[in-house]
């Protein structure tokens, strides 16, 4: 063979989860091999030209923390920045981009070729050498055989993809690329199950057919937020998105083609998403609704395609075509291709470790569509975990698994592997019990150490952190010692509806008031030197007002996370016999043998299990641990 | 979940019902800190006892009014039955003082202890040998079952069907502003706040209600008072001891042993009865019996339900029959005609007259069947016209509503203050967690599944 055949980690995939596992892996050090069936899908965006969004924002910021490149790349490749949800409580302030999406890819290729450590291979993966039930390596269909010590599997939806438009469906795993068969199979034979999702995507169109001056304009921010703790600001132009709605004539025509809808008619048996509705959906289930709302989204500064956003649809390709044809502005519209439905298998995660390393093969991990979620951020926080994972599992090291407190990415890895999920999972706010703590202002603080001890995140990006530590820390105690009197301050007070003061105050007893926004009081104050520190393009009177107004709320929720995460601290042992234990309920022996949980906060989230079935396992597991520590390492007899 | 460590948990220890004294027990690090909050020891604070002494004081309630002198045995960590500071409060027996106790420590922040719980803290801080692990999951296992089926018991009906409304509007709530906090991308329109207030009101009122509905709900809570009354010697304390199957009172052939007022706790069908036995209705001159007698006349005052006894082998004399004829109009009175095994013949009493021997009633249940009938049958219509009363609160389900209250409290004062979503999100969950607690978990899949059947989500 011509080149090289062993590595410490092979990739399978190039999308936004293989991307990262593979960046990941490389930069902590194993040389690593990236596959793709094609090298120009690398970070390809299947479905719409965008990153972030509510809870998928705070997982980017999360990814950048510990230095993956997600972050990175959606800054450089950005036409539009918002938060949203600005107007609510900065614990749901979530940022999103929309992004050019030939230049998002060929960033994220970029920062692959600069990695070191890594190589890139395009080939598809048809069979994995498993030996002793450790994975040993992937054969490839040109016939080359690569040898690895750990394998990351991130085949998102090509794995018996199957494309449907109306009554005409074929294989594929995106439009116009081929579905990889034989996986599967091969994985079954393994002993893993298998399940089959679905979701869909909008057809596109010319923006040169577009008649923009009827629809409203939906513009970036004026002061936009970067997704990279790196990155100092927003620099380019930004590009606006359009708004329109659908009527009943449009509802009237997408229903001529119910009788041909491959999900009406139920030829689709995989589940879709139920917050990513198709439109036929959307007009079946809701008919009281005599419009929906679409969005207009550029797929770039150098194309004129469109992205319907609210439009996903399998329906037959002339329905969607006279349909959107009566939609206000598209009255002309050229379609350039239409939306599509894919099933593709998916691998209950309850098969995996926390580490994402499969239960059944050792050194095998599963990351982004393959477990069950759907999303680009989603599928790169599972790359990333399964790529540091990788390593430390090479490295014999414990794995690294991140609290539901501490991080999306714990809720989402827990979520997955200790529930397991039977529709395409996305992340939301409202899954993180401990919401409050993990916001997109935080991530840094929350990650960032963490990353640069792995390896991954670069020493800049720790100073970054550091230097927005000390920033906030110097500003909370000036807001905490310096006063103001009331002459100076009682305008701006009345001025958001709260009342004045008679005596000098405090600052901080200022900031805490929910109507005032400490930068803007600063400002009126004239303590400018207080209002304009900011690193990175980012305000820290604004993270500082959030430490100040929180400051009670997160002390409660930090106190009941470190309650409900001691439990975390009883690991199930290896083999341990759910069966066997008869005191426990016959539900719960059932599940938890079936899901193996590594440890007790693990078995609470359950469905099944009670608390009185976890007291008893606490009390079982501390014996397991006083017996091991007794009897050296021998296995528990109960 | 209600099985972490490290809080300060607190329960009953002895068994409900029949006896003297009970212990109600604390455990956890700040055992010493609560009780100190509720009482005042007549050597000072317990804070600065030592361990393994012990400490008179009065437990008292949130406005100072004694509840009961108590003896406190203070253990502190780690040589106590637990691992953890541990304070056990012996007071008096029955079904009020210790639930009263209980309440007043959980207001003070115990947790009520889960099923078995302080065994398993015992277990955890290797108190209890590794050998016993099947045995403490066993015992756990078994006050799960029990304590299970005891709520099971209660939850039916109404009290469930409140709970059931009450999480349902809960869930909507939350559903709204999570719908406001996850999805406000799209275009949707979200409840006002005014309306939310309503929704809020409506719940928070229904906990209150729960918590402090009227005098029916305090007799099924605290039980129904039944007076067992008679002339000396027609059989009382015989009846007593049958229904509670304990050799509780003092019985003897002489007439007026009884000198004091003896309470029991009986349930049937679900109804909680304290039995109270008086002494015989006879003046006297001895002057400890003429106590006695008084007592009981002021015990027939604060009847709900009297039990009447007579000798069966002798007639209900006059003054016996002008005595049921004093008793306040609308309690129910149940007449037993005690001794049936010593009539002869049959023609002796019919009617609403319960002919009964409490005797053999000691040896054969069935002969009780009439008089509990009887019981429920006259408890039920007071239960009945209290439309709103929902029954049998328990001490931990008074808790869970309580800690709900109090956080539904915080989301009301959060709305005063304007503050954003997220925040009022973190006591509604809270709310919807001790919810839970009672009528099964509530996950955030439960309101994520509210938001995408009542909302059209997703661009």
């Amino acid at each position: 063979m011509y080149t090289d055949q062993h590595y410490d980690i092979i990739v399978v995939g190039g999308g936004h989860a293989g991307a990262e596992a593979a960046h990941a892996a490389a930069r902590m050090g194993a040389h690593t091999l990236l596959i793709s069936m094609s090298l120009d899908a690398l970070g390809k965006m299947s479905c719409n030209p965008a990153i972030g969004g509510i809870g998928k924002g705070q997982l980017v910021r999360e990814i950048d923390a510990l230095g993956g490149i997600m972050g990175v790349a959606a800054d450089r490749s950005g036409i539009q920045f918002r938060m949203l949800n600005r107007s609510k409580g900065p614990a749901v302030w979530s940022p999103r981009a929309q992004n050019d999406r030939m230049d998002y890819a060929a960033e994220v290729r970029g920062l692959l070729e600069e990695t070191p450590n890594l190589r890139m291979r395009a080939d598809t993966v048809v069979d994995l050498a498993v030996e002793d039930g450790t994975i040993r390596g992937v054969i490839t269909q040109l016939g080359a055989e690569f040898r690895a010590g750990a394998v990351i599997l991130t085949s998102g939806t090509f794995m018996n993809g199957l494309i449907h438009v109306g009554e005409r469906r074929f294989g594929g795993g995106r439009m116009g690329e081929g579905a990889s068969t034989g996986l599967t199979s091969r994985l079954h034979q393994l002993g893993f199950e298998s399940g089959r999702l679905k979701t869909g995507t909008p057809p596109r169109i010319d923006g040169d057919t577009i008649d923009y001056s009827v629809l409203e304009e939906q513009p970036g921010d004026v002061d936009p937020s970067p997704f990279s703790f790196l990155s100092d600001g927003v620099s380019r132009d930004q590009v606006s998105c359009w708004l329109t709605y659908t009527d009943s004539s449009v509802h009237d025509t997408l229903r001529t083609g119910f009788d041909r809808s491959p999900m009406f008619a139920g030829r689709i048996q995989g589940r879709g998403p139920r917050y990513c509705p198709s439109i036929e959906d959307k007009i079946d289930r809701f008919a009281d609704r005599d419009r929906h709302q679409l969005f207009l989204e550029p797929e770039g500064r150098r194309t004129t395609e469109v992205y319907v956003n609210g439009f996903s649809t399998s329906l037959p390709e002339e329905v969607q075509f006279q349909a959107l044809r009566k939609i206000r502005g598209l009255e002309n519209v050229h379609l350039l291709r239409p939306g599509y439905a894919i099933e593709y298998d998916y691998f209950p995660p309850h098969q995996l470790r926390y580490s994402l390393e499969t239960k059944l093969v050792s050194g095998l991990f599963f990351a982004g569509q393959i477990n069950g979620t759907t999303g680009y951020e989603e599928a790169a926080a599972q790359g990333l975990v399964a790529g540091i994972n990788a390593v430390r599992y090479l490295a014999g090291s414990e794995s690294v698994v991140f609290r539901r407190s501490e991080a999306y990415l714990g809720v989402l890895v827990d979520d997955l592997v200790a529930k397991g999920t039977d529709e395409p999972y996305r992340v939301f706010t409202s899954r993180a019990e401990h919401r409050i703590l993990l916001r997109q202002d935080n991530a840094d603080f929350r990650l960032t150490q963490r990353g640069f001890d792995l390896g991954l995140a670069s020493a800049p990006r720790l100073e970054r952190m550091r230097e927005r530590e000390s920033a906030l820390a110097g500003l909370r105690s000036r807001l905490a010692a310096d006063a103001v009197s009331p002459a100076v301050v009682n305008a701006y007070l009345e001025s958001v509806g709260t009342s004045p003061i008679g005596e000098p105050e405090r600052l901080v007893r200022l900031a805490i008031r929910p109507q005032v926004d400490t930068e803007a009081m600063l400002r009126a104050i004239g303590r400018h030197d207080l209002a304009d520190v900011r690193i990175g393009g980012e305000s820290m009177a604004r993270l500082a007002e959030v430490e100040i107004k929180y400051e009670g709320y997160l002390t409660r929720e930090r106190e009941q996370a470190d309650r409900m995460e001691s439990l975390e601290e009883y690991r199930v042992p290896t083999g341990f016999n759910f069966k066997a234990v008869s005191s426990l309920s016959i539900e719960a022996r059932e599940k938890l043998d079936r899901i193996r949980p590594d440890h007790l906060g693990q078995a609470t989230r359950i469905s099944g299990v009670s608390p009185a079935d976890v007291s008893i396992l606490m009390v079982l597991l501390k014996g397991y641990r006083v017996s091991r520590e007794t009897s050296g390492g021998q296995d528990a007899s109960i | 979940m209600s099985v972490a460590v490290g809080d300060t948990i607190a329960a009953i220890a002895t068994a409900r019902g029949v006896s003297a004294l009970a212990v109600v027990r604390l455990s956890g690090p700040r055992a010493i800190e609560i009780l100190d909050s509720c009482w005042r020891g007549f050597d000072g604070r317990l804070a600065d006892a030592a361990t393994r002494t012990v400490h008179v004081g009065i437990l008292s309630a949130p406005d100072g009014e004694s509840i009961d002198q108590v003896v406190v045995t203070l253990f502190r960590a780690p040589a106590s039955p637990t691992g953890e500071d541990v304070v056990e409060i012996s007071c008096h027996g029955g079904a009020v003082v210790p639930g009263r106790i209980l309440d007043r420590l959980l207001q003070e922040g115990a947790r009520a202890a889960g099923p078995g719980e302080f065994t398993q803290r015992a277990f955890i801080h290797g108190k209890i040998d590794l050998a016993q692990a099947e045995a403490v999951a066993d015992v756990i296992h078994a006050q799960a079952t029990r304590a299970q089926r005891s709520a099971q018991k209660q939850l039916n009906g109404r009290f469930s069907a409140l709970l059931g409304r009450l999480r349902e509007e809960l869930i909507g709530f939350c559903g709204l502003i999570e719908l406001e906090l996850d999805f406000s991308d799209t275009d949707q329109t979200f409840a006002d706040l005014q309306r939310l207030r309503g929704i809020l009101k409506q719940v928070q009122e229904t906990v209150s209600a729960l918590l402090d509905h009227g005098r029916s709900g305090d007799l099924l809570r605290e039980g129904v008072r039944v007076v067992i009354a008679g002339l000396p010697n027609a059989g009382k304390s015989t009846l007593l001891n049958a229904l509670v199957g304990h050799e509780r009172v003092i019985v003897s052939e002489h007439p007026g042993t009884t000198r004091d007022l003896v309470e029991v706790d009986l349930e049937v069908d679900g109804i909680l009865f304290r039995l109270v036995d008086t002494a015989g209705l006879r003046d006297t001159d001895d002057t400890v019996e003429s106590e006695g007698v008084r007592r009981a006349r002021r015990a027939l005052e604060g009847a709900d339900v009297v039990v009447y006894v007579f000798d069966g082998t002798t007639k209900l004399l006059p003054e016996e029959s002008s005595l049921l004829k004093e008793l306040e109009a609308g309690i129910p009175r149940i007449v037993v005609a005690n001794k049936s095994d010593l009539i002869v013949g049959t023609d002796t009493q019919t009617g609403s007259v319960i002919s009964f021997s409490a005797r053999s009633a000691c040896n054969d249940p069935n002969e009780l069947s009439p008089l509990l009938n009887a019981l429920v049958a006259a408890v039920v219509p007071m239960v009945r016209d209290a439309d709103d009363s929902p029954a049998l609160l328990n001490t931990r389900h008074r808790a869970h509503l309580r800690a709900a209250g109090e956080a539904l409290g915080r989301v009301e004062a959060g709305l005063d203050a304007q503050v954003t979503g997220d925040l009022l999100a973190v006591d509604l969950r809270l709310a919807l967690h001790e919810l839970g607690s009672i009528t099964g978990e509530i996950t955030s899949e439960d309101v994520l599944d509210t938001v995408f059947a009542r909302f059209c989500i997703g661009k």
